[in-house]
Order: C-alpha cells, then sequence, then structure tokens
C-alpha cells in the first residue's frame, strides 16, 4: 500500500468509524423521558383543575388510560369566566400570568394567544387620601436573614406604623394571606426559588380560555362532573375510590389535586389514614379567604390601580388588556378583609361596602355609577373554601412532606403542592400535574 | 492596517517562538445526559409541540494551539478552543432554539515519534471549560422580565487527539485527526430552567460530557533546530 492510498484509507475509516457510531448514537437517544413506557393500568384524577388537566393531558398524550372525578359542575378549578356583565369577558378566578418563563408561557406562544403586559399606574389611599407615592419604603420583605415573623409584626418592627395597615395587607394579600398569618421568611424563600418571571401578564380572553381551549378541550370526555369522592382506600393492590352517591372507581394510582382545605379538613377519608407527618404538613399550609368582587359604572372614575383599603387593600380596573373598554373596576380581596366581607352575609352587603369606601375615596362618585355587581366568594364555594396556598409561619419543609406520595398509589399535585416557589399559580399548578405524572412513570419504570 | 500590523507580528512570532501553530476545525459529537434529560423533559411536558426538541448532539469546533519549540518527542503547548451546539424544533408560532457555546482553554501534551511512526502524532489535551447556553423563541432571544435567559458551566476537560501530518508545503502541513474527550462538568442551577422553563426534575448540576470529533488541521511547523 502506498503513502497516499494509506492516508486516504485511514482518513475514510477515521470518519466513518465516527460518523457512523454518531448517527447510531443519536438514533439511540430518546425524544422524551418514558418513551417506551407501556402501561395498562388505570389513573385516577381527583380535581379538574389546572394540576387535574394538566395530568390528564400528558397522560393522553403518552396513551395512559385515565379518568378525572370532580366535584363541581364545571372543570377549571380556580379559573372561571363570567360573559354578559361586561363587554368583554372576565375571569372570575386566577387572571394574571406571573412571568411567561413557564410551561404555559410556551402554551401561550404556541396557541397565539394575545397578552399584554399589566403595567397599570398605582395609586395609595393613606390617611385618608389618594397619593402617588408613600412617604417610608414597604419593600422590605426580601433579603438575607429575614425573620420567621408575620408581615404585620415585621412591617411594625421596620417602624411601618397603623397607618400603613392596609398598604401592608395588599402586599400580603397578593400571596393571598392576611398580613398577620404570611410568614416573611417562609415568603421569602419561595421569592428565591421563583423563577417563572416578575412581569404580570393579562389576557385579551381570559385564563379560563387558554385552558380550556388549549388543554381542557383535549381531555373532556373523561371529566366525570358532579362526583364527590368521599372516600380513598389504598389498603389493596387496586384503589378504590368512593363518590358522595357511593359509586365506586377502581384504580392502580390516584393524582389528588384537591384544594389544600379539602385536605385540611378531612372531606375526603383515607384507608388506611394518611400518615400523620403528612396530615401535620397539609394543617402548617396557609389558605385564607378570598374574593372577587366586579363594580360596573357607567363613569371611569377611578384610578387603574387604588392600594390600601380598608375594605378592599386592592382595587384594579379590570378592562386593562382588554379589547373592549366597559368601566368594571376589580375588588380583590384576601385574608381578613375576605373573611369580614364573608361574614357580613349576602352579596348586596358586600358590594354596598365597597360602594361606601370608593364613595368616601372619589366623593361620591361610586355611588352616583355604580350600575351592577358581581361576587365571586371562593371562600364559601364548598369544593376551594379560600384563594390559594400561603407560606406560615413555622412552616419550615411542610410542602415538601404533603407532596410525597404514597406506597407508590397516591400522588399529591395542585397549586399548593407546588414545591418550587410557584404555588399560588396556574403555571406553579401546571407543573405539579405534569411533575406527578412522571412520578408515577419513574414508580411504574421501577 | 492595525490588523495587518497585529496578523505580521503574531505570524513573526510564531515563526521565531513556535516550533508549531495549528488552527483547526471539526465536527463534535457530544453525549451529556442531563442535558439530554432536561429537553427529553421538555417534550415531555409539552404535548402542544408537534415537531420534538432534539437533544444536543451535534456541533462545530474550532481551535488554536500553539506548540512551543523543542528537540524531544514529546513537546508541549496551549491550545484555545470554541465549540457550538444547536438543537432547533420549528413549531408554528413557537420555533424554539437552544444554542450552546463552549470555550476550553488548555494544556496540549504533543507527542510525535518520526523513528517509529511516521507522520503520526498523538496529543493529550486537558483544558478548563466554560459553557453559555441560551435560547432563542421565534428568532428573537427569549427574554423575561427584559432579562436574556442564559445558563452557564464549568467543568475539566480530557481529550486524547490523534492524528497524521500531509505535507501541503515547506512549513505547511495538513492533517486529518479524530479525538474523543470527558468532561466532568457543573451547570448553574438555572439550565433547567432555560431548557424546560422547570426547576428540580432534573436532578444533580453535575454531569459527565462525553465528546468526540473529526477535523482537519492547518499547521505551520518550523523546523527543529537541533
Amino acid at each position: 500500500m502506498d503513502r497516499r492510498h494509506f492516508i486516504k484509507q485511514s482518513t475514510l475509516l477515521s470518519i466513518g468509524g465516527l460518523l457512523i457510531p454518531s448517527t447510531f448514537l443519536s438514533a439511540c437517544r430518546k425524544e422524551t423521558v418514558f418513551e417506551d413506557i407501556n402501561y395498562d393500568g388505570k389513573v385516577i384524577i381527583i380535581g379538574a383543575g389546572v394540576a387535574g388537566l394538566y395530568a390528564a393531558y400528558i397522560l393522553k398524550s403518552k396513551g395512559i388510560n385515565f379518568q378525572i372525578l370532580e366535584a363541581s359542575a364545571n372543570h377549571g378549578g380556580r379559573l372561571g369566566k363570567l360573559t354578559g356583565f361586561a363587554n368583554f369577558p372576565i375571569d372570575t378566578g386566577a387572571q394574571w400570568l406571573h412571568g411567561k418563563n413557564s410551561i404555559l408561557g410556551d402554551l401561550i406562544t404556541k396557541s397565539n394567544t394575545k397578552i399584554t403586559l399589566d403595567n397599570s399606574e398605582t395609586k395609595y389611599w393613606f390617611n385618608n387620601q389618594l397619593v402617588n407615592s408613600l412617604a417610608q419604603n414597604t419593600d422590605i420583605f426580601e433579603g438575607d436573614n429575614l425573620p420567621d415573623v408575620s408581615y404585620k409584626d415585621y412591617a411594625l418592627q421596620k417602624g411601618l406604623g397603623n397607618e400603613y395597615k392596609y398598604i401592608i395587607e395588599n402586599i400580603a394579600g397578593d400571596q393571598g394571606a392576611a398580613a398577620s398569618r404570611l410568614s416573611v421568611f417562609g415568603n421569602n424563600e419561595d421569592e428565591e426559588n421563583w423563577n417563572s418571571g416578575d412581569d404580570d401578564f393579562k389576557f385579551q380572553e381570559t385564563f379560563f380560555d387558554l385552558i380550556d381551549k388549549q388543554i381542557a378541550n383535549q381531555v373532556k370526555d373523561n371529566i366525570l362532573l358532579n362526583t364527590i369522592v368521599s372516600k380513598i382506600d389504598y389498603s389493596q393492590s387496586k384503589i378504590q375510590i368512593t363518590d358522595s352517591n357511593n359509586n365506586l372507581y377502581n384504580a392502580d394510582k390516584v393524582i389528588i389535586t384537591v384544594a389544600i382545605p379539602i385536605l385540611k379538613s378531612a372531606d375526603i377519608q383515607f384507608i388506611p389514614a394518611l400518615p400523620s407527618e403528612k396530615i401535620t404538613a397539609f394543617s402548617k399550609i396557609g389558605m385564607d379567604a378570598g374574593m372577587k368582587v366586579f363594580l360596573k359604572f357607567s363613569n371611569k372614575f377611578y384610578d387603574q390601580n387604588i392600594i390600601g383599603g380598608s375594605i378592599c387593600a386592592a382595587y384594579a380596573d379590570d378592562s386593562i388588556g382588554k379589547a373592549q373598554n366597559d368601566n368594571i373596576l376589580l375588588a380583590f380581596i384576601m385574608g381578613e378583609q375576605a373573611e369580614y366581607l364573608t361574614s357580613l352575609g349576602s352579596d348586596t352587603a358586600i358590594t354596598n361596602a365597597l360602594i361606601q369606601e370608593l364613595d368616601t375615596m372619589y366623593n361620591g362618585q361610586a355611588t352616583a355609577s355604580f350600575i351592577a355587581s358581581h361576587v365571586q366568594n371562593w371562600t364559601t364555594n364548598p369544593f376551594v373554601k379560600g384563594a390559594y396556598s400561603y407560606s406560615t409561619i413555622g412552616m419550615v419543609d411542610a410542602r415538601k412532606i404533603a407532596t410525597q406520595p404514597i406506597n407508590k398509589k397516591l400522588y399529591f399535585a395542585g397549586e399548593a403542592m407546588n414545591t418550587n416557589g410557584h404555588h399560588q399559580t396556574v403555571h406553579g399548578a401546571a407543573e405539579t400535574g405534569y411533575r406527578e405524572v412522571i412520578n408515577i412513570l419513574n414508580d411504574i419504570k421501577k | 492596517m492595525k490588523v495587518v500590523l497585529f496578523g505580521m507580528l503574531f505570524f513573526t512570532f510564531i515563526s521565531t517562538k513556535a516550533q508549531e501553530f495549528r488552527t483547526d476545525v471539526s465536527y463534535k459529537y457530544m453525549f451529556s445526559n442531563k442535558w439530554d434529560k432536561a429537553i427529553q423533559s421538555y417534550n415531555f411536558s409539552r404535548p402542544f409541540i408537534e415537531k420534538k426538541q432534539p437533544m444536543l448532539i451535534h456541533g462545530l469546533n474550532a481551535s488554536v494551539s500553539y506548540i512551543f519549540k523543542s528537540a524531544k518527542s514529546l513537546k508541549h503547548g496551549i491550545n484555545l478552543s470554541y465549540s457550538y451546539f444547536n438543537s432547533s424544533a420549528e413549531n408554528e408560532n413557537l420555533n424554539n432554539i437552544l444554542n450552546l457555546h463552549f470555550l476550553n482553554l488548555g494544556y496540549i501534551i504533543h507527542y510525535q515519534n518520526n523513528d517509529k511512526a511516521n507522520g503520526f502524532y498523538t496529543d493529550l489535551i486537558i483544558s478548563a471549560v466554560s459553557s453559555g447556553l441560551y435560547r432563542n423563541v421565534n428568532g428573537e432571544p427569549f427574554e423575561y422580565d427584559e432579562k436574556r435567559t442564559k445558563a452557564f458551566g464549568i467543568g475539566g476537560d480530557l481529550c486524547i487527539r490523534a492524528g497524521y501530518y500531509l505535507n501541503l508545503k515547506n512549513k505547511i502541513h495538513l492533517s486529518p485527526f479524530v479525538l474523543v474527550g470527558y468532561t466532568p462538568f457543573i451547570y448553574s442551577p438555572n439550565s433547567e430552567a432555560v431548557i424546560n422553563q422547570t426547576k428540580g426534575l432534573v436532578n444533580n448540576y453535575w454531569t459527565g460530557i462525553f465528546t468526540t470529533q473529526v477535523g482537519l488541521t492547518f499547521h505551520i511547523i518550523q523546523p527543529k533546530n537541533d
């Protein structure tokens, strides 16, 4: 063999020796996790909120048999849509996309769903007048070495006196909590884990529409509505679920996505009983009262955001980001304020209290231009019983314990079960649905 | 003018100080279990995408090396290398691209024994590696909160390379080569978030990266002064 021939052959051999295995190895590398999974068991999902719907959506994509049992008459959980009240659709539940760096952010891009950055202006009701800014800095709840005390106590420690009470109530209310119950330390830890982005976006249609059209539509046929689960017996190899009408359902795996108050109040009986550390963990996850009241006016006399009311700490112009502009003011009420308004006993009384407060702020203009109201009280919804979860004082790692699957049979999802700082959010709920399908498939694989 | 002047000075420096100056281009194959898993999770979690995101497998590499003068068969030198990997999935309204860049700065031990293996050479390359992972969506850098998403990583690279010199002209050679490498690597914790927008599903932030390369090197070799 001459030199030229040798070089040619060795070069070809080198290239071939590398490229052929590379091509082969590339082909061996799978497109998705669990690409070859073949599971003929049945998964029952309890709850057709976003976590349950997303889990079902993933299961369907893997060809796994599933059924969703939903207690209420609708799917969507704490998402809802009100039409006819205004000339644009209204979100009666979750309405802001908190950051677009998430799976739902991708879904919005893919489905060409119209969202708008909410950069509306804020005014504060402070010392009985509307002001553009506050004298003292209220941005005190993030940083290092924060104590495990309530927002209320920490604000007082930092010199924010009683005049800042409802400003602080609004900050805690953003987290779905009363300022007296939300942990400064716990919430700061949550914020440090947060990675979906800080910008808030509003939907031209509604958040409900996104989930309904893109996710629920794919799995609707497998949802059994008005099915209130009362008992889960996981003592045998097959899990037996009983509903309030004594209908029985059998499953190999169950994903429980119900709101945390349902687990706390033992509305579902578990056989055998859940481990005590899990029950303790549930009890440590906070969830306060929450409601949204939509007030319709003939005249837009109000500012885009009004923070600091003693009846409602956060009002927001609901037409922002919408294609039409009826004058709808949202009263976003959480924690102790929601408890108080719920105690008034009727939607009329709630509306009157809010109108009275707005009259004080805007010299009687609320009464003069009031047309109608719609009260969405999530606290009195028997299948939700509150707004969304938050971190309580002394909570430590309760969320992680609450999330742990039991006996490779029971799996826990839902916004309260998000351990990556994305609890309280729709995208956080979707993440847990997807995570629990991964947990199930990992257990099957083992 | 400055560039020409710099080039002339650089070439003069190489001619007088270096035994050998190289520049090469190559195809690079990469296997990293963690990146695979993050992309596989991305595909798994998004049944709404029709075209799945490919793994980061095929890349291009370019490097320059400088071998110090020595009369011995075993020489040493320095190497600067850049690699680029790309994964693109073009879906309607969601054209998702991952760009992964590596920069290596390393030390070469170069062995060539013309008495025993005429024209063949072997290199052992030990490098420090840094990487940058970026996401583009629909032709634009993916940004949230007005910041571009990016994740970094660092590691150490150990490669063995074998090639064969082809003499093109006095001092100028060409060599086809193959290279295999292993890189223990540590991701920044947000790597999973850049790929899949999640946290904690792909555990452990360290991994091993296996690479193979095939390419061509252009050499400027000074005659030995012994």
